[in-house]
């Protein structure tokens, strides 16, 4: 049930359509084989974050920033591709037809994607942080270091598929997007941020519960655990 | 549901919810039962061996930590030397929880370890069931020894008010203002030159608290500590040496002794290893003979313990068996080894230690009865799976059958086992009680569960909000760092359901293009209000660090009360009453529009008074942060009588309120609630700390975006909104405002404002309302908010054409009630299920005194009927 009070009619579903699953072959069994992929490098990197938090998520982060372009290039489609969804499987047509010559501007598209992302997501994303009550007077580098990585699981492929259209990015931040794979990685990585902040409080006085280690550490589950969901509900649009 | 059925069962959840918890608390903090009249000695075969001493001095120093006198950094050197050359046998006394003057002095004095019930009767301090007129003690026991003794007491009230008429001489000092490190302690030294030279009395008690009045300003590292160890090192020198030098004080012993310590931030109540180890040192020329001396200063074993770590209660059954007199009834202390060693023969010895038990064993059979202790040679179990009584049982039998070369090992072996099983709490509970409490709580919340969420506003993801904040809440307080740090749930919670109007917001405002409805006129985004509401509510968070783990550490607070920025925090200061004085003439002149200088007259006839009394109070209590006025105007204003000026506020504001309330246009009941709201929080700055005052202002710019974010939302939506914002933001306000679920978060210093005398209910009163303002204003403006959407004339009648079910009231009444007793029965099945946990007086306990206040206090008296209250105002 929506519950929008204000609305005496339930909203249309949503004004956009999902993205469609990858192509069956290399680009599905990508999408399916990246996420234990990266969150394996994301353990084997676990304990020097522990021991140092900003200097080994700045480790981290080519990896992780190279792996989510090569996924977005391989396995997501485009932005102006996907700008007219209605026409969907028209242009999923024409896509598979150039398949082999638009890499170019897939990989351009990826990098911008990729530039803002890292820029002015990171940005936005360090402000909320500190606005749900990270530090603000120390442990500023790891502040900016978790939300470079969260700029990167959550911003990337939202960015390299919708572009930087403003109605979009509405619907975005309105959880108005039905769901699919990016968009559910995207609420999965801010809840398990949000989730992330529970161990925190607790007297356990373990290394592990320290500023920003938790909090990734929920970034990159909860982007795993909301990829496969959103695959799971897609097309559904979130109730609030 | 029929509203009226809902209206009813709300009403019967609420009538539940405090019998609830005066039954579950009834079966929780049991009225300890305490053996009366005086202990006489046990007629044995041996005679009682002689008494070593004649008389005692006894100097308290309030929250006298062990490393103040045994570390490196003291100003104890005379004590010290002492120590090293044998004079003086020092001890790390442990301190039970809680840690406040109170039961400490009774511990210290019966030997008993009081109840928990105490802590109440700390703060209602003329509570004549505290006193310990009628109990045994070791003051008691001079006083009746050897047919009249005559004590005399100097320093802390709090014994005068245990001990009523007892004492021949006294002197009482309250401890109202902390700022005052010399005046308490002046009051006390001026008498001890006077009193060592006389020799009528056999118990000199001295009880100082310019230490802990200093600990509570600066910490334990302030500045003034080192000075004030040296003072009250004087005093050591001083009467150690009248010992040596004056007749009378041949056989005088000298206890010096903290009632307990202090933690890192220089408070106390819980049971962090600083606040629970006080130091004890026990002082005469005798005591060469049994020691040669000890190594100080040194270093503690772990945390504060230094040298030998014994109970508290011990010094009692010691005193008694120095000075010679029966050791009290009720005492559970242990004669301390060490000093046994006075006494050479060993049959002495064993029968000192023998009367200490026999006195336990009393103790100890009334609540575990068996037929050894009639007749040590009964037959008993002593194998297998024992119960601990069974057990000390068995101790108390073997302590017959033990040949006197063991005696004594047995005699300590029973006594400590008695010791430790009757200090646990366990014995004590009332299992039927705890559960019936827990039934009518259960019952409580399954009514309101039951009204609640039959409306349809409910089934809704507000409902689910509301559902997932009480089971997380109710999870939470299995979990005893959660318990102390419990602000980091309310700041993570509210943050996210801000975030979550914030989206819903976003979506109501979010054109739709299939939406088939006729244009709308655009809504203004809610980005602005989002962003607003966040960046508060941050700075409100660190507006105080709270809890256990980070109290006192940096915070906006610690910032402005730096003695460098007190003229900035004077400005916000302030500028909040300006602030509020604004709010109350613009609503006073949109509400009657009167000419405009009029209106700004009435609101400064009341804000005047209370900032004037506000910078009197703070003079007195904290002059540091005026002192940049000079300290001619710092005088001035201390020395403004502050009960008139406090009487003066209270009855400006209750006039203007009254006034406001007579002269209210019929029906349009609403428009008077924004002058009210000022005057309420005149009132609330009142008793708030002064700290706190600029928080208001950031409530005020919260709550108008708040209004914003809400301002789609209508009818019965909003008001289980406004419900669960007031929850929220009103939890998350309390604990901001430097309160917490540990006893030592009391805020005591506006107890007393406009009362010269003591009046349990206006102390109170006063007292809920310092340490509530922050929720208490978020419940005002929350019903205030439920007025504005649906609650006037056509607006409501538009919106119940559409056909959204009415309520609004039932609803927010609904979710308050619905939250209160889920939280509550949380709170007692943890306190049931935890009971012999390590942390139940620590944690659990402190947590269930706040869960009452919160029920009883503020859902209650607060939530429901104020917020009736008001909303009858505004709709009429």
């Amino acid at each position: 049930m929506p519950s929008s009070p204000s609305a005496p009619t339930p909203p249309a579903p949503s004004d956009f359509s999902p993205l469609p699953l990858p192509q069956p072959g290399l680009a599905r069994l990508v999408s399916i084989a990246y996420p234990p992929l990266l969150l394996s490098a994301y353990a084997a990197s676990f304990s020097s974050i522990i021991a140092a938090p900003a200097p080994a998520l700045l480790t981290l982060l080519p990896l992780t920033a190279a792996l989510q372009v090569f996924y977005a290039v391989l396995c997501l489609p485009l932005s102006a591709q996907n700008s007219n969804s209605k026409a969907q499987p028209a242009k999923a047509v024409q896509r598979k037809k150039s398949r082999h010559g638009d890499w170019i501007p897939r990989l351009s598209t990826a990098l911008i994607a990729l530039i803002i992302s890292l820029s002015l997501g990171t940005a936005v994303l360090a402000i909320t942080l500190v606005l749900f009550g990270a530090p603000i007077t120390t442990h500023i580098p790891e502040t900016l270091a978790c939300a470079a990585h969260m700029a990167l699981l959550a911003g990337v492929p939202l960015v390299y598929v919708h572009g930087v259209d403003a109605e979009r990015w509405r619907a975005v931040a309105a959880l108005l997007m039905p769901m699919d794979e990016v968009y559910g990685a995207a609420v999965g990585v801010l809840l398990g941020v949000w989730i992330g902040a529970i161990p925190i409080p607790l007297d356990w006085d373990r290394e592990w519960q320290k500023w920003p280690c938790t909090i990734v550490t929920g970034a990159y589950l909860g982007w795993a655990a909301g990829k496969a969901l959103g695959v799971g509900l897609r097309g559904k649009v979130v109730v609030v | 549901m029929h509203p009226q059925t809902r209206t009813i069962l709300l009403t019967l959840a609420n009538l539940l919810i405090p019998a609830g918890i005066l039954v579950f608390a009834a079966g929780f903090f049991p009225y300890k039962p305490f053996l009366p009249g005086l202990a006489t000695h046990h007629a044995l075969a041996a005679p009682v061996p002689a008494p070593r001493f004649d008389r005692v001095v006894f100097m308290v120093v309030d929250a006298l930590r062990a490393d103040f006198v045994f570390g490196n950094a003291s100003g104890f050197a005379y004590t010290q030397r002492l120590i090293r050359d044998g004079s003086a046998l020092p001890f790390t006394a442990h301190a039970a929880s809680p840690t406040i003057t109170m039961p400490r002095v009774k511990a210290l004095t019966t030997g008993s370890i009081p109840s928990f019930l105490d802590v109440i009767l700390n703060f209602a301090e003329s509570d004549t069931s505290s006193s310990l007129a009628h109990q045994d003690s070791w003051l008691a026991q001079l006083k009746a020894h050897n047919g009249g003794g005559r004590l005399v007491m100097y320093g802390d009230d709090t014994w005068l008010k245990l001990f009523p008429g007892l004492f021949a001489r006294a002197d009482g000092t309250s401890s109202f203002f902390v700022s005052d490190f010399t005046e308490v302690d002046f009051n006390v030294t001026r008498h001890v030159k006077r009193e060592l030279r006389n020799d009528d009395w056999n118990a000199f008690i001295m009880h100082y608290l310019g230490l802990d009045h200093i600990g509570h300003k600066t910490g334990p590292h302030g500045p003034h500590m080192i000075p004030k160890q040296a003072e009250m090192d004087g005093i050591v020198q001083q009467v150690h040496e009248a010992m040596l030098k004056e007749p009378h004080l041949e056989n005088a012993l000298f206890v010096l002794c903290g009632d307990h310590g202090m933690n890192d931030g220089g408070n106390h109540g819980g049971s962090a290893p600083g606040e629970t180890s006080p130091a004890l040192v026990f002082i005469s020329p005798k005591l060469k003979e049994i020691s040669t001396g000890r190594e100080c200063p040194t270093a503690p074993k772990e945390d504060f313990d230094f040298y030998a770590k014994i109970e508290q209660s011990d010094v009692v059954p010691t005193l008694a068996a120095l000075l010679g007199f029966p050791t009290p009834l009720n005492n559970l202390g242990i004669l301390i080894p060490d000093f046994l060693a006075l006494w050479p023969d060993a049959v002495d010895r064993t029968q000192l230690l023998l009367r200490n038990a026999l006195q336990l064993s009393n103790i100890v059979k009334a609540a575990h009865p068996s037929p050894v202790y009639a007749n040590p040679k009964a037959e008993i179990a002593c194998a297998g799976d024992l119960s601990s009584g069974q057990e000390l049982a068995c101790l108390w039998k073997s302590t017959h059958s033990a040949p006197p070369s063991s005696a004594l090992e047995a005699l300590y072996k029973f006594s400590r086992a008695a010791q430790s099983t009757m200090s646990s709490a366990a014995s004590n509970y009332s299992i039927t009680l705890l559960i019936s409490g827990i039934a009518l709580s259960a019952l409580a919340l399954g009514i309101s569960v039951c009204a609640t969420f039959s409306h349809k506003a409910l089934l809704t993801p507000d409902g689910v909000v509301l559902a997932l904040l009480s089971v997380l809440y109710a999870v939470m307080m299995f979990a005893s760092s959660y318990v102390e740090e419990e602000q980091h749930f309310w700041y993570w919670s509210t943050g996210a359901y801000i975030a979550y109007l914030g989206v819903q917001n976003l979506r109501s405002t979010t054109p739709s293009k299939s939406s088939k409805s006729p244009s709308k006129p655009p809504r203004p985004s809610p980005l602005l209000p989002l962003l607003t509401l966040l960046a508060l509510h941050r700075l409100v968070t660190r507006w105080t660090q709270t809890g256990v783990k980070h109290t006192g550490s940096p915070s906006i607070t610690t910032f402005l009360t730096h003695p460098a920025q007190a003229p900035l925090l004077s400005a916000c200061i302030v500028y909040t009453y300006i602030d509020t004085a604004r709010a109350l003439s613009t609503s006073l002149l949109t509400t009657f529009n009167p000419p405009p200088f009029a209106a700004w007259l009435s609101a400064l006839a009341p804000t005047v008074p209370a900032l004037l009394f506000r910078a009197a109070f703070t003079a007195n209590d904290a002059p540091e942060l005026l002192a940049w006025l000079g300290p001619g105007a710092v005088e001035m204003l201390a020395g403004l009588p502050l009960v008139p000026l406090a009487r003066g506020v209270f009855a400006l504001l209750a006039a203007q309120a009254l006034v406001v309330l007579l002269r209210r246009r019929r029906g349009r009941g609403a428009e008077i609630l924004p002058v009210l709201r000022a005057l309420l929080t005149l009132l609330l700055l009142m008793q708030t700390r002064a700290t706190n005052a600029p928080l208001f202002v950031l409530f005020r710019l919260s709550f108008t975006s708040l209004s914003a974010l809400l301002s789609p939302a209508r009818g019965a939506r909003r008001a289980v909104k406004l419900g669960i914002a007031g929850l929220v933001l009103g939890r998350t306000a309390w604990f901001a405002m430097g309160s917490s679920n540990a006893i030592s978060g009391v805020d005591l210093s506006s107890a007393y404002n406009g009362v010269s005398g003591y009046n349990v209910l206006a102390v109170g009163v006063l007292v809920f309302v310092g340490n509530w303002a922050g929720p208490i204003w978020w419940a005002f403006v929350c019903v205030e908010g439920l007025l504005e959407s649906g609650g006037r004339g056509w607006v409501r009648r538009e919106w119940e054409a559409l056909g959204e079910e009415g309520g609004e009231l039932g609803v927010y009444m609904g979710v308050l009630t619905v939250f209160t007793a889920g939280g509550l029965a949380a709170v007692q099945v943890a306190c049931t299920v935890l009971r012999q946990h390590l942390f139940i007086w620590t944690v659990f306990s402190p947590k269930y005194l706040y869960a009452m206040a919160w029920g009883l206090g503020f859902h209650l008296l607060v939530g429901v009927l104020g917020g009736l209250g008001v909303w009858r105002v505004g709709r009429g």
